[in-house]
């Protein structure tokens, strides 16, 4: 047998990996770094999850650590909660974001408030992973993206990645996290995205971080989860028009980056903001707002909101529903012309 | 054993103040007498903050009064400051019980500083790390599930503790109280599900709740075994309570016990009582109060005269009027607390609003008269 060593100053080995597989790498990795992790959920043990996000993890971690719950996401939540005031770090999985109502209050009245009604003496440090977002034909049970619901409630941190890189640093960073965090995984990217990550690496992305995934002058493009994808389709569009749009991945919607959104419209004093929920107090509206309140004197055009349409998610829309490049780049040229 | 499932309540003590049948408990006389005093503790401690109230220091009260029976006897049944706790908003007799200080039920009452969870909640929303009593939130049943998942942690660990959750007879209404109870049952968890059957949620009674017959039969639906006890009968509630606790740390599973009390005050300070329930009713509950008929069971023991019970009452008054003032004078609250425990670390959002709140607090102290 022999075995190939990398020589000194080579790049690091990488793997290719799915959205999926930056979740499941991210679990494994967490789960055996710290033993008081666990994870559990609706089919999240002997079958691995509906997705197979947590494929194999029973039998590495036995049924102690890897659960199956009855199908009731308030038990679901409550008991991540009450595990995490006895100790443990917590992973709940529910199935699709569309189900998570059901333990709503869990989140909002114990999870998020936890910390702050007991002055600090209790804390809630789970992780509530769940599938979100359009795109897979379905219709508005399987397709919403609720993330500003959660975005609006005090003591909890949101977070949605677009790349398995980020999908495997932020899971990190996210179970490390001393607070609840909500964990939305854009389910079209599952599968239809991979990234060469490096292994071996103990990869962290920090909470509240943005990310530049294209510089440019011109209009600055903000998105994050699955309509990255069509945001940089649209970016490239512009460029072969000689327009340089500078594209920046929030990644953390609660808290989010403020800082450099602001840094970039300082530059650009043009902004899209591109996002597939629904437009109603969004995050996408979050955004414009802040920067509409506090970048005034460099906006040069009013900032542009590129979402959902107000209605429940559609079954038979789905392009129609989902913002998609040519609506982009119509806002975008509306900005650049005004 | 006690038997489950009945349909009369479990006694021990009879209305005359006498032993009921074979007499299984063995107390220390220390240990009953120390019962009959949390019970008048938390009679005077509701009496103060009633009082507290109409001097305008609170803005809202619930009286325990009438419960005592249930909230002491349940908490000597359990490991005190080992076992874990999830109580409601109506326990401060538990809390009392378990060891929490007065000075802190009072000073969180009155929003002060003197309270560990730093005059976050309206008043008698307590709660204690130190005593593993975790801070109660309003909304009702929602302590049921994370209880469960408390019991499920300490069953994967492999500690030997267990978990007591209370909850009135309207929480068994809610969703919450479903997924608490099942997940206990599906996963054996070491708990104790307590439920204080005072008869009214706010001013819907039993029979607007539920159909079924008692509570206590619920538990056959989740696997578990139901006891029916009389709530003005402490050592009944320390009885059950302890069996069934005791399992639950031997790694027996989860019980559910119904114990039948009655609040005397209206569900609040902001309630009227007598809209939905007759006088001749309250009357009815207060002949059978708690801690007199403790103390006649007392009495037949040997353990107590009008003389030692009279001073008991007052000790309470004096160690209670005292945590009063000193809650009083405890600091309030700075500005910095309204922003912190949101999170670990202030959000740079927060940080912001942080700033501009200590700006406006300074603008207010400078000149009362104006809006900042």
């Amino acid at each position: 047998m022999t075995m190939t060593l990398p020589a000194v100053g080579a790049s690091p080995a990488t793997e290719t990996l799915s959205f999926i597989g930056a979740i499941t790498r991210a679990l494994v990795e967490e789960m055996a770094r710290d033993e008081r992790v666990v994870t559990f959920g609706e089919d999240v043990g002997a079958r691995g999850g509906v997705f197979l996000a947590t494929a194999g993890l029973q039998s590495r971690f036995g049924p102690k650590r890897v659960l199956d719950t009855p199908l009731c996401e308030g038990g679901i939540i409550g008991m991540a909660v009450g595990m995490a005031v006895r100790g443990l770090r917590p992973v709940a999985e529910i199935q699709f974001a569309d189900y998570i109502f059901p333990g709503f209050d869990q989140i909002v009245s114990q999870a998020a408030k936890l910390r702050y009604r007991s002055g600090g003496q209790f804390t809630a440090p789970i992780v509530i992973r769940t599938p979100s977002g359009g795109g897979v034909r379905g219709g508005h049970h399987h397709s919403q993206s609720p993330e500003a619901l959660f975005v609006h409630t005090p003591g909890l941190k949101v977070v949605m990645p677009s790349t398995p890189q980020d999908a495997l640093g932020l899971l990190k960073a996210a179970i490390r996290d001393e607070d609840p965090v909500l964990f939305f995984e854009p389910k079209r990217l599952y599968r239809s995205v991979k990234a060469e990550v490096p292994t071996g690496n103990d990869l962290v992305v920090p909470i509240g971080k943005a990310v530049t995934r294209r510089e440019g002058r011109d209009l600055t493009l903000v998105s994050y989860g699955a309509t990255m994808i069509d945001t940089l389709r649209a970016a490239d569009a512009l460029a072969e028009s000689g327009v340089q749009a500078e594209v920046i991945d929030l990644r953390s919607l609660a808290p989010w980056d403020e800082e450099a959104v602001l840094a970039s419209v300082a530059r650009t004093g043009r902004l899209v903001v591109i996002a597939e929920a629904p437009r109603a107090c969004s995050v996408a509206s979050e955004v414009a707002a802040t920067v509409a309140e506090l970048a005034l004197d460099v906006l040069q055009a009013p900032p542009a909101r590129v979402t959902g349409y107000d209605t429940p998610y559609p079954y038979a829309f789905d392009k129609e529903y989902l913002p998609g490049v040519n609506r982009i780049l119509t806002a975008a040229q509306r900005v650049l012309d005004y | 054993m006690h038997k489950t499932f009945t349909d009369d309540p479990i006694r021990l003590v009879g209305e005359d103040g006498r032993k009921i049948g074979r007499w299984g408990l063995d107390l220390s006389e220390t240990l009953l007498r120390d019962i009959y005093r949390d019970m008048v503790r938390a009679r005077v401690l509701d009496e103060k903050l009633v009082m507290l109230l109409r001097q305008g220091k609170t803005s809202f009260y619930a009286q325990c009064s009438g419960q005592e029976g249930v909230q002491v006897g349940a908490a000597y049944a359990i490991n005190r400051g080992q076992d874990w706790v999830y109580p409601y908003y109506r326990d401060q007799g538990l809390a009392l019980a378990l060891g929490v200080p007065v000075l802190e039920l009072i000073g969180q009452s009155l929003g002060k500083m003197a309270d560990p969870n730093k005059a976050r909640q309206m008043p008698q929303h307590f709660g204690s790390v130190e005593r593993h009593v975790v801070t109660v939130s309003s909304s009702i049943a929602s302590q049921v599930p994370p209880a469960a998942g408390t019991a499920i942690a300490q069953k994967l660990l492999g500690l030997r503790e267990m978990t007591l959750v209370t909850f009135g007879d309207g929480a068994t209404s809610e969703g919450d109280w479903h997924a608490g109870l099942n997940f206990g049952g599906v996963y054996g968890a070491p708990i104790v599900y307590l439920c204080e059957n005072n008869s009214y949620a706010i001013s819907v009674g039993y029979r607007g709740q539920t159909a079924a017959r008692t509570v206590a039969q619920k538990a056959q639906a989740y696997g578990m075994p139901g006891y029916r006890v009389d709530g003005q009968d402490a050592l009944a509630v320390y009885s059950v309570v302890k069996e069934a606790a005791d399992r639950a740390r031997d790694g027996g599973g989860p019980s559910l016990v119904e114990a039948l009390t009655y609040r005397y005050g209206s569900h609040s300070s902001s309630d009227d009582d007598s809209v939905y329930r007759s006088r001749e009713e309250v009357a009815k509950w207060r002949a059978r109060d708690p801690i007199m008929h403790y103390a006649q069971f007392l009495r037949l023991e040997g353990l107590a005269d009008e003389a030692w019970e009279g001073a008991v009452r007052a000790e309470a008054v004096t160690e209670i009027d005292a945590a009063a003032v000193s809650a009083e004078a405890a600091p309030s609250a700075p500005i910095e607390s309204l922003f912190e425990d949101v999170y670990a670390e202030l959000t740079p959002t927060l940080r912001g609003q942080l700033e501009r709140a200590r700006i406006e607090a300074r603008q207010r102290a400078g000149d009362p008269g104006r809006r900042a």
